[in-house]
């Protein structure tokens, strides 16, 4: 250890510094051999002391409790500052949201009504007035009066809209031996006059051609819940219910349009 | 659920950016002191003590959501605002006597350490008195590490991250100031040697 050495690490010596002072011992020797440097280090003390004194006196200065009751009252008035101006700044925002959710259930509500309107009369007509359009809408074999207009589709509900529905309002109703529609079918006409049927729906792709051989309508029972697969409302409540449903099949027995029946 | 006094300060700064006043009030009491000493032995007065204090906090309420904890702690953070308030202060109003840097160089550099030990003839109030005032006459960059290693007793470590520098500067910077505290005490030390007897002599009678 030399004096340059000794001078570089005498103020950690001097503060305790152990820690930082890469050779205290030999430091200590130093001091003790070098007049100079005993003396550097006492004054290191001395100061160190000075220091300590001051840190001591000052130990428990504090803010006055007054600076403490003025951030508090800063910190409210902020507060409700901040929230009126939240309130403030975010009330268009909410004016806007609501009136482009208000916007939005409009148009729903505008494109459903149009889209539903042209059946809305039939599921009128067939719900409240049954007796009355059933005799058109049935078989023609099996219908009171003779006629061409009696030789149509069987039981179809609603007008038919499309080529497919329009084929089917020209079909005739099957027995299970190809035959036209007699006894069974007739108790089944009779029956749909207390029935509401929706009108049929197309299973698949549906060919004019496949019924130009004739076809068969059979009742069968499904789940309520089946409705849901072609679109139609499902009251949750009753979805365990079986609800009826006449399925139309082409000649070679491959269903091609089912209706529910109620 | 923990009590909000076992929060720490990060936990203690969330509350009160969500509008939790008796977070704020747990924070400033936990952390005022120690900033207040800083303030008041950085400008040695307990005015601009108490008002940066306030401002330190205000400026929390407003913008402490600009804490980022991966940069240190809270209260080095609060440590570093009253740093920037206190230092404009003093630059702005220009009211403590500061050494130009070349006599503090001058000072290190020329003269050689003191023979005379300092503060040696002088009562603890004195000595208090003198060396508070050596301080505040040290320049900023000095007397800030003084302050918080030696007033403050802060490890090289939270003294670099308060201040924004390695932890070599402080050690250097250290221990240049205690070379400059040494000079500015000795004169006084010899002056007081010269009389030291007629004062013991009054001191006795």
């Amino acid at each position: 250890m030399n004096c340059q050495k000794f001078e570089s690490i005498v103020s950690e010596l001097a503060r305790n510094q152990i820690m930082e002072v890469e050779s205290p011992g030999e430091a200590l020797a130093h001091s003790g051999e070098c007049a100079s440097c005993r003396l550097r280090l006492r004054n290191e003390e001395i100061l160190t002391r000075g220091l300590r004194a001051l840190a001591w006196e000052t130990e428990f200065a504090s803010a006055p409790n007054r600076i403490e009751q003025q951030l508090l009252v800063a910190f409210r008035e902020r507060k409700v500052l901040h929230f009126a101006l939240l309130r403030k700044s975010s009330s268009p925002y909410w004016l806007a949201a609501a009136a482009a959710v208000l916007l939005i259930v409009a148009s729903v509500v505008a494109v459903r009504w149009r889209t539903e309107k042209p059946a809305r009369p039939t599921t009128g007509q067939t719900a409240g007035d049954t007796r009355k359009n059933v005799p058109e809408k049935l078989v023609g074999d099996h219908s009171p009066k003779p006629g061409p207009e009696n030789q149509k589709a069987p039981a179809i509900a609603h007008k038919p809209k499309r080529n497919a529905r329009n084929v089917m309002a020209k079909l005739r109703p099957l027995d299970a031996s190809g035959n036209t529609t007699s006894l069974a079918a007739n108790n089944v006409a009779n029956e749909s006059v207390r029935e509401i049927a929706t009108e049929f729906i197309p299973l698949g792709y549906l060919n004019a051609v496949i019924f130009q051989d004739g076809g068969q309508i059979v009742r069968v029972q499904l789940p309520r819940s089946a409705m849901a697969s072609f679109g139609l409302p499902v009251n949750m409540e009753r979805y365990n219910e079986r609800v009826k449903a006449d399925v139309l099949l082409g000649v070679d027995g491959v269903a091609q349009a089912i209706r529910f029946v109620q | 659920m923990k009590a909000k006094s076992d929060f720490n300060d990060s936990e203690l700064l969330r509350s009160m950016l969500a509008g939790d006043e008796e977070a704020l009030a747990l924070l400033y009491q936990r952390r005022q002191a120690g900033i207040y000493r800083f303030v008041l032995q950085m400008s040695g007065s307990p005015a601009i003590a108490e008002d940066i204090v306030q401002e330190v906090f205000m400026f929390l309420m407003r913008e402490g959501h600009v804490f980022d904890p991966d940069r240190g702690s809270v209260y080095s953070f609060l440590l570093g605002i009253a740093r920037n308030h206190v230092l404009r202060r003093l630059r702005g109003e220009q009211h403590l006597i500061s050494i130009p840097d070349e006599l503090e160089e001058e000072a290190i550099s020329d003269k050689p350490a003191a023979l005379e030990g300092p503060l040696d003839n002088l009562t603890r109030a004195e000595t208090i008195e003198m060396v508070r005032k050596a301080v505040l006459s040290l320049p900023e960059r000095y007397r800030e590490v003084v302050v918080h290693c030696e007033l403050e007793e802060m490890s090289y470590t939270e003294a670099a991250e308060i201040l924004g520098c390695a932890i070599g500067t402080v050690r250097s910077r250290l221990h240049r100031a205690r070379a400059l505290l040494l000079e500015k005490l000795r004169p006084v030390s010899e002056e007081n040697a010269s009389s030291a007897a007629v004062e013991s002599a009054r001191c006795f009678a």
